[in-house]
């Protein structure tokens, strides 16, 4: 296994906020299990990814969404490196005080040229977003899962 | 987005968007007047005042960090002032001095993420930092190495970069070493540099001429520009310490908001943050970043919010001038942290965030736990005045279209550097011509 590619896993999100907390809770998780990655998080604004990923082979970047999906469903969006827009189209509120988008930081990252080679939003389906901490049983469930959809892609490129 | 027809007309924006917030802005024009500014915030009240409740005092520095993203260190550092004034306890000279290398960091990482970022796209008719930077790569990539140069000394200090995890009540878990600090000095060199050059860069921008009346307050500190400590004073004479700012504010609940409306009890509204400091502390600042200033025409008091973008970079080459200083008279504290023996009463910590003035007050019972918390951020304080701001900056500029008109709102509104993330968040932009 070459081990020189760089890998990010960067947990999005606030444990403060329930679910929202499974960015991170996904990150130590991924940690633990592969050698030579290191959880970063939780990040409460994506333009704390620029500097962090710079250099990157590949940038796994893990949030709790909302998509109507059932709660603890895991999806993979690649953002694609050259119009820097995922499969889901374009998340990022350019125009807000801090509400740049996972995908606006990474057409950022590129536009000055230290974005990662790859980058890949994995999102799961949460369910209580209310004040509080800890995850919900079906969200709490889908961390292994979605752990191991990193853990592979990451494996990919070794 | 535009709609309407004869002479009523809506413009509204959406976009200013985020995950975990809902607001918007409403400003309805009848007849040529603005009768009606609005700062609407749907996102429901956080609950860390009664999270804190029956926490441990020593909690406060990491649970209330968490409220933002962008100025943890500010939440760190007021938590911790409010403990030891309830305890009745001061730090060490050196680590005070720390706290204010740390403070500067974040300033820093701020200051430059706005600047850059957020707010000088407004200026040049980019859409944002990415249309920016692909019409001038040189400043954006200058902007993110100042931002660097913050976050490596959140690193050093901090313990990292996001959300620091090395403070604690008393002052730090761990002090960095000689070498470790001594080796933030160099990019801290260049951040300066760069600082210095964004005060010009900022001040070639083309300005609205608009002037604001505000009853400016800060923290101020003899001999120091204030960060992480000082009294609380006003332009109109108030002059007092945390404890003694957080009787005279007063929080109004607005049925449109979850935000607190901040007031000074008998006064009306106020303004903290960047032209609040530098109007009541300008003679504070180092020479090098008065000359900036001084060079940029701004003035020992500064009523344009809109160049409120210039007063921040003036305060970008005070924070790595001050940081660069602090760097240099590095000396380890004897223990990282003083002891906080737990003692029933009150206390109050104001501290400076990048944004303006954010206070804490608790009241603490003699094992330590925290029987109330009060938190007040700057854009509590600020949002009374960033409505009144729209109205005049409206009222003067209803010969712009709608797009103009709606891009200058937004502008005005950032002016403010708005911290929603800390009291809430915030979301479109709605005008209403009729």
């Amino acid at each position: 296994m070459a081990s020189d590619q760089r890998v990010v896993v960067v947990g999005m999100g606030s444990e403060y906020r329930r679910d929202d907390g499974v960015g991170l809770a996904v990150a130590d998780r991924v940690a633990q299990a592969v050698d030579g990655v290191s959880a970063v998080g939780p990040l409460s604004d994506p333009l704390d990814l620029l500097g962090l990923w710079d250099g990157a082979d590949l940038a796994v970047v893990v949030d709790a969404v909302q998509s109507g999906a059932a709660p603890g469903t895991v999806q993979l969006i690649e953002l694609d490196i050259t119009s820097g827009r995922g499969a889901a189209g374009d998340p990022s509120g350019t125009t807000s005080t801090h509400g740049i988008g996972v995908a606006g930081v990474f057409r950022l990252a590129r536009a000055v040229g230290s974005a990662p080679k790859r980058v890949v939003v994995v999102g799961i389906e949460g369910q209580d977003f209310s004040q509080g901490t800890g995850l919900s049983p079906a969200v709490d469930r889908a961390v292994e899962h979605a752990a191991r959809h990193v853990a592979e892609l990451i494996g990919e490129g070794r | 987005m535009t709609h309407g027809s004869g002479a009523r007309r809506t413009v509204s924006v959406e976009g200013i968007s985020r995950v975990e917030g809902e607001g918007s802005l409403l400003v309805e024009v009848r007849d040529g007047v603005v009768e009606e500014v609005a700062l609407t915030i749907f996102e429901p009240p956080r609950y860390f005042e009664a999270m804190l409740r029956g926490r441990r005092a020593s909690e406060a520095p990491d649970i209330t960090a968490r409220i933002c993203g962008i100025c943890p260190v500010a939440y760190q550092m007021s938590a911790c002032g409010a403990v030891e004034d309830a305890c009745g306890v001061t730090v060490d000279r050196r680590i005070g001095e720390l706290r204010r290398l740390l403070y500067c960091g974040e300033w820093i990482q701020s200051h430059a993420l706005h600047v850059y970022l957020l707010h000088a796209p407004d200026f040049l008719g980019c859409q944002d930092a990415v249309e920016l930077a692909t019409l001038d790569r040189a400043a954006v990539e200058r902007g993110l190495a100042i931002k660097k140069t913050g976050n490596r000394i959140m690193e050093v200090v901090g313990g990292r970069a996001i959300h620091p995890v090395n403070v604690r009540v008393g002052g730090f878990y761990r002090a960095p070493s000689r070498d470790e600090v001594a080796a933030l000095a160099e990019p801290l060199r260049r951040a300066l540099d760069s600082a210095l050059a964004t005060v010009e860069w900022v001040a070639g921008f083309e300005f609205p001429d608009v002037e604001g009346e505000y009853r400016f307050v800060s923290l101020r500190s003899p001999g120091r520009y204030p960060i992480e400590s000082g009294r609380v004073v006003s332009s109109d004479g108030i002059d007092t310490t945390a404890s003694g700012f957080a009787d005279l504010s007063v929080e109004e609940h607005v049925a449109r908001s979850t935000a607190l409306h901040a007031r000074i009890e008998g006064r009306l509204d106020y303004l903290t943050g960047p032209l609040a400091r530098y109007a009541l502390n300008a003679n504070e600042l180092p020479e090098v970043a008065r000359q900036a200033a001084a060079a940029a025409r701004l003035g020992p008091v500064c009523l344009n919010p809109f160049k409120s973008i210039i007063v921040r970079a003036v305060e970008l080459v005070f924070a790595c001038h001050e940081a660069l200083r602090l760097v240099e008279a590095y000396e380890p504290p004897d223990l990282p942290a003083v002891a906080v023996p737990a003692r029933a009463g009150s206390g109050a910590g104001a501290t400076e965030a990048p944004r303006g003035l954010l206070f804490h007050r608790y009241e603490l019972d003699g094992d330590g736990l925290i029987t109330s918390a009060r938190i007040v951020p700057p854009t509590s304080q600020n949002q009374i005045i960033i409505e009144s701001d729209l109205r005049r900056v409206v009222q003067g500029a209803l010969d712009l279209s709608d797009e103009e008109l709606t891009w200058r709102c937004e502008q005005a509104v950032r002016n403010f550097d708005p911290c929603i993330s800390c009291a809430t968040h915030f979301l479109d932009v709605t005008v209403v011509r009729s």
